[in-house]
């Protein structure tokens, strides 16, 4: 069972960016709510194919930053839009919403652990 | 092309066997053949038997060897020529001076 | 060795984007970023980075259409892209490849993997970069050596300047490139109206092939001005070759002595394939064989300077070609080869088109015009008695004031020197000394010519000119001359000048003398032409190119005479 966020992601994260870590953080935050707002925009117009790469481009930046359940939804959520079957994609954006603010939670209490305003 | 060359027990006659296009690209080979024998050797023999094709500087090393073995002193035979080596040989009169057989 | 690079990072997403950068500034690479695929484009424009890293999916512009710019803006000059993508349907994976992508990387992004890709990709970018190099430096070098080639081609036209190649009778056929395939072409007119020609072929190609040029080309265009024997001129050559060239070098040559006044014709042919005299009266065909070793290859005591002697007649054609014309191959590696030729001048019926024959079969063979083969046609189409005056320009001309001359000499040449010296380049020397003859220095040469060799062959030697009526009887007798010339044991030639002036008018007499029984001038003049008897033309021919012809009535000496008046 993938977890909301992979600690040694995150320390791997941290020894890269170093002093940037927290601006990491913050900007893949903000990055995210854009593209949960294309994903809702992509599901509610029907079409596959923009479905399909709107929930692959953000499957890619959550493997990045370590959130593996919301990687793990996104891809889901790719298959689906690659064999047309668009009846279940409410259902995982509503998941896939709900994964994201828990990981919100947790990206925000990371920040404050770091030292910083969250 | 390949050349090699064998030295009697005698240490008096240097054979040189040639396979192949004798032209430039044979030059290093063919010297180095009769060179590493020093200039022990009183006789040679050239074996064209194997040798396709021969160009005015496989004429030119021939010429070489005829330095190396004395010029006018020397005694180099050719042996084993085909017709195309023979009438090569002809038309330059190399027969004034090498033995052709 | 890692090394530090500039790199190019095109990714939508801020948050990767970010990521990524601090990747790769983090393991010493100088970064710059781009959102979409027509930033990077236009960021790769100004910055020219060493190495992209693109994501494949952007906006604007997405990464399969910015790789394509990005290769055709670098050109020649590698710069590796990586494509960023988890796309793992083989699909996506081959768009990659044909965008122009060198590798692909998947998210999330691993360091070391990372790392070790820009490596490999920076590796191959350098080797590129190694060939480009390398490609300019070899295509300057290249560019120096045709440099210097048409220097050495431009100072050899200068030596080759003094020759009648392009005398009406001559047809030839050679490339600008000739000189460094080792083939040379010289023809000059030589006094008493002949004309000697020389094909040669030197070993080797290039500027080796071509320096040994010079030294041959100035022997003999300065030899025959001089009126030195073909015999004198082939040993000096071959005694020069064999001085300068290295042991493995030599050149292969034909050399034709041509005077059709006389109607002979003198071939040395040393490794050359055969030339071809094409008779007119017969349409014969006799083979020039190469009967000697090339030149360069005999030391000068061993040289062989005999040549072939044969008839020539108004209308005969003399046919040389070098190695490189029989061994041309055509596409399907075959030899063009003897048979062939044989088979051009079988077929031919009309030896004034043959030149064009043998081209035409050429032309069909390699289905090229190939423009590196030498081929020569030299034809007996005129009297070459007109050329003389273009002596004139080689001499040295002095404008001394017009003053008296009263002086002879006489030298008188034994069986030794009859047979190893030729008197007539020395008598040449001297006559060029009377300035107001210079003009006519070629007719008096053919006259003293005629008038030595008359006195050699019949006075001394016996020789009987009737034997001369056929190519069979020319050899002969050439060969009878020899024989005698070389068991000799007495008698001699004696030649004097004689020079007077007295004011604006002088005249120089030559007086030739034998040892032999002496002969009935007057009815040598008188007989008939015919071609059995030459000597009676020669003798008709000498009085008509001098002022005055008398003779002592026992015919042993003959005397000419050349008047001048009033010649600055």
């Amino acid at each position: 069972m993938a977890e909301h966020l992979d600690t040694s992601v995150l320390v791997t994260l941290q020894e890269v960016m170093e002093a940037e870590y927290p601006v990491l953080l913050d900007t893949f935050l903000v990055d995210s709510e854009e593209r949960l707002r294309l994903l809702q925009a992509a599901c509610r117009s029907g079409e596959a194919e923009s479905l399909r790469q709107a929930a692959h481009s953000f499957k890619g930046s959550c493997s990045n930053m370590g959130a593996a359940l919301l990687a793990e939804l996104c891809r889901e959520m790719e298959e689906s839009a690659r064999r047309d079957q668009l009846d279940e994609a409410p259902v995982l954006i509503e998941r896939i919403e709900r994964e994201f603010a828990i990981v919100r939670i947790l990206y925000r209490a990371e920040r404050q652990r770091w030292g910083g305003p969250g | 092309m390949t050349i090699s060359s064998q030295l009697s027990a005698d240490g008096q006659e240097l054979t040189i066997t040639i396979r192949g296009r004798f032209d430039f690209n044979t030059h290093q080979a063919f010297r180095d053949a009769y060179q590493c024998a020093g200039s022990s050797p009183r006789r040679y023999v050239v074996d064209l038997n194997g040798a396709t094709y021969l160009d005015s500087s496989a004429l030119g090393m021939l010429l070489l060897l005829r330095d190396h073995a004395g010029s006018d002193k020397a005694d180099i035979r050719l042996t084993n020529c085909n017709p195309d080596v023979r009438k090569v040989l002809s038309v330059s009169n190399f027969e004034q001076l090498f033995a052709i057989a | 060795m890692p090394r530090r690079l500039s790199i190019l990072i095109a990714e939508d997403g801020a948050a990767d984007r970010m990521l990524l950068a601090a990747i790769v500034r983090q393991q010493g690479h100088h970064v710059v970023t781009a959102a979409n695929g027509a930033e990077a484009v236009e960021l790769f424009e100004r910055e020219r980075p060493q190495l992209v890293l693109m994501d494949a999916l952007m906006p604007v512009m997405d990464g399969f259409e910015a790789a394509q710019q990005i290769k055709q803006l670098a050109g020649n000059e590698l710069v590796p892209i990586i494509f960023l993508t988890s796309l793992t349907e083989n699909e996506a994976l081959v768009r990659c490849l044909e965008a122009g992508g060198d590798d692909f990387i998947a998210k999330p992004y691993n360091p070391i993997i990372l790392e070790a890709k820009i490596q490999a990709m920076n590796r191959l970018r350098r080797l590129q970069a190694t060939v480009l190099e390398q490609r300019d430096l070899i295509g300057r070098r290249n560019q120096q050596l045709l440099d210097e080639q048409r220097a050495a081609k431009a100072i050899f036209d200068k030596v080759a300047h003094a020759g009648c190649l392009n005398a009406p009778n001559i047809r030839y056929r050679q490339s600008p490139r000739a000189l460094f395939n080792g083939d040379l072409l010289l023809a000059a007119q030589a006094p008493a109206g002949r004309m000697f020609v020389l094909l040669g072929d030197f070993t080797g190609h290039g500027l080796p092939a071509a320096i040994g040029a010079m030294p041959l080309a100035e022997t003999f265009y300065g030899m025959t001005a001089k009126g030195y024997s073909s015999n004198q001129i082939l040993r000096d050559i071959n005694a020069k070759l064999k001085l300068i060239l290295p042991v493995e070098m030599f050149c292969c040559a034909t050399f034709l002595d041509i005077n059709l006044e006389q109607g002979i014709l003198r071939v040395w042919n040393g490794g050359l394939p055969d030339g071809y005299l094409l008779k007119t009266v017969n349409g014969a065909r006799l083979p020039l064989r190469s009967r000697h070793l090339p030149l360069g290859v005999r030391e000068a005591t061993s040289f062989d300077d005999t040549f072939e002697t044969l008839p020539l007649a108004l209308g005969d054609r003399l046919l040389l070609l070098s190695d490189g014309l029989l061994e041309s191959c055509n596409a399907d590696d075959q030899l063009f080869g003897e048979q062939r030729l044989l088979a051009v001048l079988e077929s031919n019926s009309d030896p004034a088109t043959l030149f064009d024959d043998i081209q035409e079969a050429l032309h069909a063979f390699h289905g090229q015009i190939l423009d590196d083969l030498s081929l020569v046609e030299v034809s007996m189409i005129a009297e070459p008695g007109a050329v003389a005056p273009h002596l004139l320009h080689v001499y040295p001309l002095g404008s001394r004031e017009l003053r008296p001359r009263d002086w002879s000499t006489c030298f008188e040449l034994r069986p030794g020197s009859l047979r190893s010296a030729d008197p007539l380049p020395m008598a040449m020397q001297l006559l060029l000394q009377i300035s107001p003859l210079r003009y006519r220095v070629g007719t008096i040469f053919t006259v003293l010519t005629e008038l030595y060799a008359n006195a050699v062959e019949h006075g001394v030697l016996l020789l009987d000119s009737s034997i001369k009526s056929d190519a069979e009887g020319f050899a002969s007798y050439y060969r009878e001359r020899q024989r005698r010339l070389d068991a000799l044991s007495e008698g001699f030639v004696s030649i004097e000048f004689t020079v007077k002036s007295e004011g604006a008018n002088g005249s120089l007499r030559i007086a030739v003398r034998d040892s032999g029984p002496g002969f009935d001038v007057q009815c040598a003049l008188n007989q008939q032409y015919c071609s059995e008897s030459l000597g009676g033309r020669g003798l008709r021919m000498i009085r008509q190119l001098s002022e005055r012809f008398y003779w002592e009535p026992d015919g042993k000496v003959l005397n000419v005479e050349f008047h001048w008046s009033g010649h600055a």
